[in-house]
């Protein structure tokens, strides 16, 4: 009996002291779709190296959701049991992220959207970069290349995908500007280098000769396009292409000058939302992330925002290798 | 006269023989066909070339396939294996120092062997589990498929090994006498496996191993040696396919690979190999895999959208068997 009672009372201390810690040091959750691809790599990295974190001012767990929207819910679950104080969220599917949203919202936990966006109004911001706009830049390089005359090819990510959707709005919005410009194909190759080759070789087969300019709607699948025309004995440098994200593989090969990427700054959209949502747990907190004084477009308006909005960079050759030196 | 009993059952007979003997390659040559008439660029030189080289990958895994099906067994594993055998030899071929081995970039024959080498101890590790530890292969290479995977990841640490250099990317891009090196080394691995399978004793004891397990035993084939073998077989062909794949992209992504087992065994079904063992043939895989790859090449050239292509391969692979099924009900 004694025993039971002092198990009790040290089991009691212990939740205490538990709780008096996590009330010092904010828990924060970051949900990420998956980390199987090198940019939720490069979001996470940048997750850990936030000031905040570095100085063991906060607790960051990152979980990663194995592109499965249920797994993501039940992490939000375990998440609402272990007492999170704010979850960072980048959802898999923009509706099925919603029900997580809501399981956390329900429990009195903030949630904070980031790169990918939910279709949600219990969120309490997000930090991401409008797609539309890095779609109608990359087709603008493209079109701008081959004198807004001329033929050009498009490849499409997942067909559906709030990404793809939105590139393709951008996509089109500058094709428009260009009447003359006639689009010869308009394909997915579900964000994949090799589906991308397969495609890019068998359109340089069907149009010998006619496609001056290949839109990617991301990196991959430009780089795929590239191998096509390569692998077919022509001149990469004679064709214009672009791509978005600006993976490691993309900016060697604007290095080279083959082709052209759309920097999307993953990393400053982890470390804003989690400026952000420690802000949400100690109202008292400044944030610490460079990004707010390296975007000056992007003002933090004392957290108070529903909407930050992270600038693309355009990859040149005069930026390439200060960008691939940040990748060592 | 259609309708009496015995000549409709007669006709169903006949129909199902030829179509056993030589119905997929009628059907080859009949897509062929259509798809020469319905675009000019079809029957160019380049064109054919390119399906040959995007056979080739699947072909090279396909080969390794019909192997281990042959046995009764099924290797899940083999596009996960792809993907780890492309960033482990990848990283003693890049000169990207972020990825590199220490020491690297290594000679591109270096780098090569230690690509089949990670295929081939995955092979072996498949086949130890399911020739002496009595696991279903589906289960052994389920696990296989996971793991190595997850190997993967953990390897290249999520990220894609880039840079590869020009002597590792030769099996890639490059190309003997106007034939690109995936065809050429596709070649290499068909007909080793013809004469293997038609030739050899191993290949009778797969074929003997497959159709009657226990009759193989009673007249002194090792069937456990036999069924490690095949697995051991399409491991190092998955590795290989797998260095071909990074060769070709230019960087060895973890991604790679996905679902790939599925077109493979999507080929060899197509291509008449029976899932219950013993019967079947690699010139059979062959086909089946030309007939994905021009199905798929041909509806690309005229511009149908790719989910058509993936419906098309489904009714592809259910015909396949529905013919599989006319034959053993005959026989």
């Amino acid at each position: 009996m004694t025993n039971r009672i002092m198990t009790l009372t040290v089991a009691a201390t212990l939740l205490a002291s538990t709780a008096a810690m996590a009330q010092d040091k904010p828990k924060i959750g970051a949900a990420v779709y998956g980390l199987n691809a090198e940019f939720m790599q490069i979001w996470a990295a940048a997750l850990e190296q936030h000031p905040a974190v570095k100085q063991g001012l906060v607790e960051v767990t990152v979980f990663d959701g194995r592109y499965d929207a249920l797994v993501q819910q039940e992490q939000f679950e375990t998440m609402v049991t272990q007492g999170f104080d704010a979850i960072i969220f980048v959802p898999i599917d923009i509706e099925a992220g919603a029900a997580a949203v809501k399981v956390a919202s329900d429990a009195g936990i903030p949630v904070f959207g980031s790169n990918t966006r939910v279709n949600s109004d219990l969120l309490s911001a997000y930090v991401g970069s409008d797609d539309v706009q890095s779609g109608y830049m990359e087709a603008k390089y493209v079109l701008d290349k081959i004198g807004c005359k001329g033929n050009v090819v498009v490849i499409e990510g997942p067909i559906g995908q709030s990404a793809q959707i939105q590139r393709l709005e951008g996509n089109m919005k500058a094709l428009a500007e260009c009447p003359d410009v006639k689009v010869l194909e308009d394909q997915t190759a579900n964000w994949s280098r090799a589906e991308a080759q397969t495609l890019m070789e068998n359109w340089l087969t069907a149009h010998p000769g006619e496609i001056n300019g290949v839109i990617g709607q991301n990196d991959e699948m430009a780089l795929g396009a590239i191998e096509a025309i390569k692998a077919a004995d022509l001149d990469v440098k004679s064709f214009a292409i672009a791509g978005i994200d600006g993976v490691t593989d993309a900016l060697l090969a604007v290095k080279a000058d083959q082709m052209a990427s759309i920097l999307q700054d993953g990393a400053a959209q982890a470390q804003g939302a989690l400026d952000l949502a420690i802000k949400a747990v100690d109202p008292t907190y400044e944030p610490m992330s460079e990004i707010w004084k390296t975007y000056a477009d992007m003002p933090w308006n004392n957290g108070a925002d529903k909407e930050y909005s992270v600038p693309w960079t355009p990859v040149t050759l005069e930026n390439v290798d200060a960008l691939l030196a940040l990748r060592q | 006269m259609p309708g009496t009993p015995s000549q409709s059952r007669n006709f169903k007979l006949l129909v199902a023989q030829y179509g056993q003997k030589y119905g997929i390659l009628v059907a080859l040559v009949l897509v062929c066909v259509i798809l020469a008439f319905a675009n000019e660029y079809f029957l160019t030189t380049r064109n054919l070339v390119n399906v040959l080289r995007q056979t080739s990958i699947n072909g090279i895994l396909a080969i390794g396939m019909t192997f281990v099906i042959l046995t009764r067994g099924i290797d899940l594993s083999v596009g996960s294996v792809v993907a780890l055998a492309g960033v482990v030899s990848a990283s003693f071929a890049t000169t990207a120092t972020t990825a590199m081995v220490p020491g690297g970039p290594y000679p591109a024959v270096f780098a090569l062997a230690i690509g089949v080498l990670v295929g081939v101890v995955c092979g072996l590790i498949n086949g130890v589990i399911v020739a002496f530890f009595r696991v279903p292969s589906f289960v052994a290479t389920l696990g296989m498929l996971s793991a190595a995977r997850g190997l993967t990841l953990l390897y290249a640490g999520g990220k894609p090994v880039p840079a590869l250099t020009d002597s590792f990317r030769y099996i890639g891009t490059e190309s003997i006498l106007g034939v690109p090196m995936p065809v050429v080394l596709f070649a290499l691995v068909f007909f080793a496996s013809l004469w293997v399978l038609t030739s050899t004793r191993f290949g009778r004891h797969v074929y003997a191993a497959g159709g009657n397990p226990h009759a193989a035993r009673v007249s002194g084939v090792n069937v456990n040696r036999v069924r490690l073998l095949v697995y051991v077989i399409s491991g190092g062909l998955a590795g290989a396919a797998g260095m071909i794949l990074a060769a070709r992209t230019g960087s060895a992504l973890t991604q790679a690979g996905i679902a790939y087992e599925l077109d493979a065994i999507a080929a060899v079904v197509i291509g008449g190999t029976s899932l219950s063992g013993g019967v079947g043939k690699v010139t059979g895989t062959l086909i089946g895999a030309l007939l994905i790859a021009v199905v798929n090449n041909g509806l690309d050239l005229m511009g149908v959208e790719s989910y058509y292509q993936q419906v098309i391969k489904g009714m592809l692979i259910v015909a396949a068997v529905m013919l599989d099924q006319a034959r053993s009900k005959q026989a």
